[in-house]
This record gives C-alpha cells, sequence and structure tokens, in this order.
C-alpha cells in the first residue's frame, strides 16, 4: 500500500474514530443543555453534533480517498536513522511537561533560564558558552520588559525573587 | 464623519514619532524574522504580538503590520541567497533568484524584489483603501443569514486551497470549529467541554493557540532534525539593479500586483499561490520565456509582486467584513480584539479615526520598506550567522512570556505547548494548520449567526437562502467546493 494512501487511512479511521467518541460520549457527558429547549436547532448541543458528523463524513471521505489513492509520500517516513529523532521528540515533551510543572514552583524567569538551556543542549548546540550567556539574559530582559514596562504580574515562584 | 475629517483623524492617531517608529520597528523585525529559514513572517507576527498588549491600539496595530509586510519581502533573501524560502510565499522567488545569485547576480536578484516588493506594497494599499470602505457600506446590508453564508464560503476556501488535500483542509477546519465549541455556551450560559475547570469557562486562548499552532512546531521539528536548516550563503556579486530593469519587468511587475491584490482580497488563498500565479502569467507573455527559470530578472520580479500585492488586500476582507483573509491577518485580528476593537463594517462607524490611521500608516511603510529593505540585504550574513539552535529556546522562551501576558494565566502557557504538538502532528501528517487557526476564530461568529438566523425565522431553515447575498455566497461555496474536487480527479485520472 503506497504511504500517502495509509497516511489519509489512518486520519480517515482516527476521523472516524474521534467523531464516535464526540457523538456517544462527549457530547451526551460534557455538554449540558436546559431542558426546557423545545427546538434542537437552538439547543447547545446542535452545533457539536453537526460538527461531529461532518467530521465522520469527512472520515469516510478520507478512507475512500485512500483505497482509490495516489502515491505520494509520508510525512513520517524519512531516511535515516529513527530512534535518536524520537528520542529527541520525547525529551522536548518532558521538557516542555516539566517547564509548565516548574513554572507556579520556581517562577518564570528560573523555569526559563533551565528550559532555554535543556532545549539548546538538546539541539546539540555548538555554541555552549554563548546557550548559558543566552540562557540567563533573554529570560531577564524579558522580565524586565514585561513586568516593568507590560505591567505584567510574571509569577516569581517560592525562592528567589527578583526586583 | 466626511472624508477629510476622517482624514484628519487618521492623521491625528498616527501623526506622531511613536506611531513611524513602531512601523518602523515593525519592518525591521520583519525583515529578520522573514529573512531567517524556519523562522518566518507568521511566526514573527505571532511573536510580536505579546509586545503590543501595552500599547496604544494603533501603534500595536502598524507594528504587526510592518513585522508582516516587512516578513513578506524579507523572506525573498534567503530565497535568493541560499535557496531556501524564509516564507513559503518566497518560493517561486528561488526559480530565478538563485539561478541569477550563482552567477553572482544576488544583489541584482534582491534589488529587483525590493523594488517589487515595494510597488506591489504601495499598488495593494491602494486597493485597500479604495475597496474597504465601499465593501463595509455594501455589508451594512448584512444580516445573519447573510454572515453564516459569507463565513461558510470563506472556511470552504481556505479548507480547500490552504494544503494539498480538499478532505485535509476540512478536517482541519472542523478541528477548530471543535475547539470554538470549548466554554460557556453563547445563548444559555451552559457547558460545553469545560470538564469543571474554570479556565475553560471562557474557551480556549486564542493567542495560546495561534502561538502554539504556528511557533511551537518550530522547535519541535527542530528537535526532530537539528541539522536541517544549515545551507551554503550566496554572495551579493557587484552586478546591482538599474532603473533600466525595473523598467523593463514594469508590466509583470503591475501585473502581479494586481494579481496579488485580487487573489488578497478572497479570504483564505493567500500569497503563495499569488506569487506562482503571477510568475508563471509573467512566464506565458515574456519576450524571455525561455530564460525564466535559469536565472531571470522578471521572473524575480514577478513572484516578489505576486506575493507582496495580497499584504494590503488580506485586509481588505479583514477590515470590511472582520473575516481574515490569511493566517497573518488571523493573527492580527488578536491585536484588535486584545484592544478591544472588532473588525468589520461596525468599525468604520464607530472607529473611523483607526481605519484611516491604519491606511495612512500602510502607505508610509511602502516607502519605509524601501529604507530597510535596502539596509537588510547588505546585512543579510548577520542574520544568516544566527545560530537556528540557540534562536529556537530563545522562540520557546519568548513563546511562554508573551502567552502568560495576555491573561496572566499558567493554564495558557499549557493549551500553548498542547496545541504545539498538535501542529506537530498536523504538520507531519500534512494537515494544513491555517484551516484550523481561521475556523477557530470564525466558529463562534458562525455558530453565532447560525442561532440568531434560526430565532429570526422560528427555526426555518429557508432563511439561510433568503435573497441576493446569501445565493451568491452559496453560489460561491458550491463553485469552490466542484473545482477543487474536479482539480483533485483531474490530477488523480493519469495516475490510475
Amino acid at each position: 500500500m503506497p504511504d500517502s494512501t495509509a497516511l489519509n487511512l489512518r486520519l480517515g479511521i482516527a476521523s472516524l474514530l474521534a467523531s464516535g467518541f464526540l457523538f456517544f460520549y462527549a457530547i451526551p457527558r460534557f455538554v449540558s443543555a436546559p431542558s426546557n429547549i423545545n427546538n434542537i436547532v437552538l439547543s447547545p448541543l446542535f452545533w457539536p453534533y453537526i460538527l461531529s458528523v461532518l467530521t465522520a463524513l469527512v472520515g469516510l471521505g478520507l478512507i475512500a480517498v485512500s483505497i482509490t489513492g495516489e502515491p505520494e509520500e509520508d510525512g513520517f517516513a524519512e531516511p535515516g536513522p529513527m530512534l535518536p529523532k524520537w528520542g529527541r521528540l520525547a525529551a522536548l515533551a518532558l521538557i516542555m511537561a516539566a517547564t509548565f510543572l516548574l513554572l507556579p514552583a520556581l517562577g518564570m524567569v528560573w523555569t526559563s533560564m533551565l528550559a532555554f538551556l535543556a532545549t539548546a543542549f538538546l539541539f546539540r548546540t555548538r555554541h555552549p558558552v554563548a546557550a548559558v550567556i543566552c540562557a540567563v539574559l533573554i529570560p531577564l530582559v524579558l522580565y524586565g520588559f514585561f513586568a516593568h514596562v507590560a505591567g505584567v504580574a510574571v509569577p516569581q515562584g517560592n525562592f528567589v525573587r527578583l526586583p | 464623519m466626511s472624508l477629510i475629517e476622517s482624514l484628519a483623524a487618521g492623521f491625528a492617531l498616527v501623526g506622531n514619532i511613536e506611531a513611524f517608529l513602531m512601523l518602523f520597528c515593525g519592518l525591521i523585525v520583519g525583515v529578520i524574522g522573514g529573512a531567517i529559514p524556519g523562522l518566518s513572517a507568521t511566526m514573527a507576527v505571532a511573536l510580536a504580538l505579546p509586545f503590543t498588549f501595552s500599547m496604544a491600539p494603533i501603534n500595536g496595530i502598524l507594528l504587526l503590520l510592518g513585522v508582516y509586510k516587512g516578513g513578506i519581502f524579507g523572506g525573498s533573501i534567503p530565497a535568493i541567497l541560499i535557496k531556501t524560502p524564509g516564507t513559503p510565499a518566497s518560493s517561486a522567488t528561488i526559480l530565478d533568484g538563485h539561478p541569477m545569485a550563482e552567477r553572482g547576480e544576488a544583489g541584482r536578484a534582491l534589488g529587483m524584489a525590493l523594488y517589487a516588493s515595494c510597488t506591489a506594497d504601495a499598488v495593494s494599499n491602494l486597493a485597500l483603501i479604495l475597496f474597504a470602505g465601499w465593501l463595509a457600506s455594501f455589508a451594512m446590508n448584512f444580516g445573519p443569514p447573510e454572515f453564516f453564508a459569507l463565513i461558510l464560503f470563506s472556511l470552504t476556501i481556505i479548507a480547500g486551497v490552504s494544503g494539498e488535500s480538499l478532505l485535509r483542509g476540512a478536517l482541519s477546519a472542523l478541528a477548530g470549529l471543535l475547539l470554538a465549541t470549548i466554554g460557556l455556551d453563547l445563548v444559555y450560559g451552559t457547558n460545553r467541554f469545560t470538564f469543571g475547570n474554570p479556565n475553560m469557562m471562557g474557551g480556549l486562548n486564542f493567542i495560546a493557540v495561534l502561538i502554539g499552532l504556528f511557533a511551537i512546531p518550530e522547535i519541535i521539528a527542530m528537535a526532530w532534525n537539528p541539522v536541517a536548516h544549515l545551507g551554503k550563503t550566496r554572495s551579493l556579486g557587484k552586478t546591482r539593479c538599474t532603473l533600466a530593469d525595473y523598467l523593463g519587468s514594469i508590466k509583470s511587475i503591475l501585473r502581479g500586483s494586481l494579481i496579488g491584490v485580487f487573489l488578497g482580497s478572497i479570504p483564505g488563498i493567500g500569497a503563495a499561490p499569488s506569487a506562482f500565479l503571477s510568475y508563471s502569467e509573467a512566464r506565458r507573455t515574456s519576450k524571455n520565456k525561455a530564460n525564466f527559470g535559469k536565472g531571470e530578472i522578471e521572473g524575480v520580479a514577478a513572484s516578489e509582486a505576486g506575493n507582496n500585492g495580497v499584504a494590503g488586500a488580506t485586509l481588505i476582507p479583514l477590515l470590511a467584513l472582520g473575516v481574515p483573509g490569511d493566517v497573518i491577518t488571523a493573527i492580527i485580528i488578536g491585536a484588535f480584539m486584545v484592544h478591544g476593537l472588532q473588525p468589520g463594517p461596525m468599525m468604520f462607524i464607530l472607529n473611523v479615526d483607526i481605519i484611516y490611521g491604519l491606511f495612512i500608516g500602510l502607505i508610509i511603510s511602502s516607502v519605509l520598506l524601501l529604507i530597510v529593505g535596502s539596509v537588510a540585504i547588505r546585512g543579510f550574513r548577520f542574520v544568516a550567522d544566527v545560530p537556528k539552535r540557540l534562536l529556537m529556546p530563545a522562540v520557546l522562551v519568548l513563546c511562554i512570556y508573551g502567552v502568560f501576558a495576555v491573561n496572566n494565566n499558567i493554564f495558557d502557557v499549557g493549551v500553548m505547548l498542547v496545541m504545539g504538538w498538535v501542529g506537530y502532528l498536523m504538520m507531519r501528517a500534512r494537515i494544513p494548520a491555517a484551516p484550523f487557526l481561521i475556523a477557530f476564530i470564525l466558529g463562534p461568529l458562525l455558530e453565532d449567526n447560525f442561532r440568531q438566523a434560526m430565532l429570526m425565522s422560528g427555526s426555518d431553515p429557508v432563511i439561510l437562502f433568503r435573497g441576493p447575498i446569501t445565493w451568491f455566497f452559496w453560489a460561491l461555496t458550491g463553485l469552490t467546493v466542484f473545482a477543487i474536487t474536479r482539480s483533485t480527479l483531474r490530477k488523480r485520472v493519469p495516475l490510475s
């Protein structure tokens, strides 16, 4: 099976599953509507239901296209070893999750410094000294602008507070 | 308010050094952003947006428009010098620009790119000034059924032409519409997909979604392949673009400008198709058609005029109808919303001073672009030498600060990071992100107008076809679907 048809097939199946999940589980459970609405068209449920049905139709279309499809390059298939690439993606996901979780405790400036350093070294920077200098300076300059010029209450964290 | 009074009100807003300075800074940031491969004009505008929150509305919007126009031109610099388009719109410029650079005529190609860009930009601004007011006064006759049909048409064309497949574009638009349903219901105030989280009751923050979709995926892409950006920069060479070169290409420049104006004023088409259409028209009609693709200066002129011709015209549907013409104007709509302004026909009545201030600023931007562009061409080597593996971590930090600054809310940072991964997956699955973002912005408007129309008619759907304006938009929607489906089927026939 050509790569593009596989991609369309995957997308089509994912769309159908998402549509089924929305129609049978998420919309009835997570969208509330007042009980006294006589006309379904005006209900808060109507629009999400329409969108989930349309998603299913697009999913069917993608599956139909994949059956009669033309060969194209798959976006995920690339030459070269894949393991290091997936490893770096996983590491970046961890850095982003840690950044989000550390923001309230460490504060935006210190968390950003750590995130900068971790990301630069993940990208195998050829300028380690410049990376450390930028990791310190950029969050500080942005803190200066947003806290003192734009008047944003930048989170300071529980440990070291900046003026 | 008369025209003279409106102009005077506009001058009063922008007739100060701060407004010009913001426009100038915006152009510099845009040219640098557009010139760095992997950063793009879209990302430059998205990253500049948070810095405008503390500015006066007109200054903030002028800064973003400067970034937009500078970014579109800036994209041509790496396209010519390192065969890597800084923005997708500059892809057509590579065809003749890079062969010229290989011959040692990069300075000549870049000079022509600049002059064609400034000319097209001026024509596009003029079209905006002439047509936006007229379209806005026409749109004053629109009611909910007309706006519903217009938005549906806009979404259809955006879904159809943004990517390589109508179905994937439609899937992207549907995902954006679904995401827009999160929050309290517009009419009854009941919860929709809020999961009991108070942060989600107002819906997902638009700026977090857009920065997540357009900036974070580039950072993730760098983790996938940290050396993808490396390329060889060509020198400028000794030849420069002369007046004779410019006059020799003037027909292609003007034709490209008009193509840009026409395609730019249709929501969703954007700069890249305009550049390619302008290029192919220039090749078809030129007496040097055999040289196209081998380093013909008229080819550079045509593609640059085509992509810059859309810059002012995309603001026509934005200002007159409140419908963003492309992704960048979708981001600029964010600046309007942050400052409590709602683009659309009513803005021509309620905020006419801002409208005319923008018109004046845009005219001046074409002249400033000439100055900034001339310097940028010579300084590109410094921009090209910025290590991308330090730039992308800086972009990440900038995104975190910028998104937090919108609502002082860490939850928005989480939304941005999650949307970044969604955007990256879409990029890898070749699902265009533009329909997603524009549907996310227009989703509440589409639903609101639909429900208002149903309330007006006692739920009779016939109201959605009530007059010539709705018929016109429904016909355009049908034609768009038909044309895109036919062109897709035609592409597939030779392969079967």
